[in-house]
């Protein structure tokens, strides 16, 4: 089993945060811990396994060529509307939506195309919410935090291009070099 | 709990035949590899940052901050839920089991919605090791100004619905 970086530093915080629970609160915090993230973990597996399946499958139809020309510098409010779809139903975490949000970038979109992506992504993507949301925070405020936010990513998108008028902060060159 | 797992379950299916349909077996073997490869590296990492989690909620009295920012703290508890939404270390597997104590603590419906809110914005955590090295600074600068707000956004809509009665599910019943 290749084990990476990042899994051996969930290892330590594990044992780290455990060894603190244990010293400081005593066995009984402890054990009650491990039943806590046992329960969870019944609670998520149906669905994870699922949520896990459904990336894959939709994977199949994403066309990346399509999304990037959508997203052209001059996309206007269309544009941001695509992009908060694209970002809703982007699969995985953000070992693979930054990797989209650079290749975007480098395709064109603007700057309100791509804040309105990543504020998608990660405020309404479909695959946190089905896959971690729902089974640990219930379907009821799940939901209710799911409707609320979707306009948000529009917003952020116009305020990012509001920003880069005002500001003399330049980005559009960066992915240039 | 059981409707959850119907409606996902349901997905699988119907998008199992379209993907069939249209891409043959050829495309639900690509389907399968690529959840595979995000199951093994999932699966590596989430006993642990289930563990953490759980160790986290034990160490740090989560259960008196929640009453800070329980159903009457109004747009001061929703203002601090998203700033604590912010510090949430890691990832889904390790935040929400956090958050749900919090939620099960007493925080209101419209503060818990910040917290999760300003955990999806902020993560410190995704801004170092992802964001910042792909995407420069001055990028992530304009898109924490543009975001900063939402969080609390969102807490206030919630708040202006006035939805109560929500069910908390029962992981920590154990």
């Amino acid at each position: 089993m290749n084990m990476s970086k990042s899994d051996y530093l969930f290892v330590f915080l594990a044992c780290f945060t455990g060894f603190i629970c244990f010293f400081t609160k005593g066995s009984d915090s402890f054990a009650s811990a491990f039943g806590y993230s046992f329960n969870l973990l019944v609670l998520i597996l149906p669905t994870l396994v699922g949520g896990l399946l459904l990336s894959g499958l939709i994977q199949q139809f994403i066309d990346q060529d399509k999304i990037n020309k959508a997203l052209g510098e001059k996309s206007g409010f269309s544009g941001l509307i695509f992009a908060t779809l694209a970002g809703v139903i982007t699969p995985g975490g953000p070992f693979t939506s930054f990797p989209i949000v650079f290749a975007l970038w480098v395709a064109g979109a603007d700057i309100g195309a791509l804040v309105a992506y990543i504020a998608a992504w990660s405020l309404i993507g479909i695959y946190r919410l089905v896959i971690w949301e729902i089974p640990m925070m219930g379907m009821d405020l799940s939901l209710l935090r799911f409707f609320v936010s979707i306009p948000l990513p529009i917003l952020a998108g116009f305020a990012a291009r509001w920003l880069v008028k005002y500001l003399p902060l330049k980005v559009q060159d960066v992915a240039k070099k | 709990m059981i409707s959850g797992y119907i409606i996902v379950w349901f997905f699988v299916f119907a998008l199992t035949i379209l993907v069939i349909k249209n891409k043959g077996y050829k495309g639900i073997k690509k389907s399968g590899v690529f959840a595979g490869n995000q199951a093994i590296s999932i699966g590596r990492k989430m006993p642990f940052a289930l563990l953490t989690a759980a160790f986290i909620a034990q160490i740090v009295p989560i259960e008196e901050l929640s009453h800070i920012v329980g159903p009457e703290s109004g747009l001061l508890g929703i203002t601090i839920s998203a700033l604590l939404g912010g510090l949430l270390p890691g990832g889904p597997m390790t935040s929400f089991p956090i958050a749900l104590i919090f939620f099960a603590g007493g925080a209101g419906a419209p503060q818990i919605v910040a917290l999760i809110s300003g955990w999806s914005i902020f993560a410190i955590h995704r801004v170092l090791v992802f964001e910042a090295p792909t995407m420069g600074w001055s990028f992530v600068t304009i898109r924490l100004i543009s975001c900063a707000l939402l969080p609390i956004l969102a807490g206030l809509i919630v708040e202006l619905l006035s939805i109560d009665g929500l069910n908390v599910p029962s992981a920590l019943a154990f």
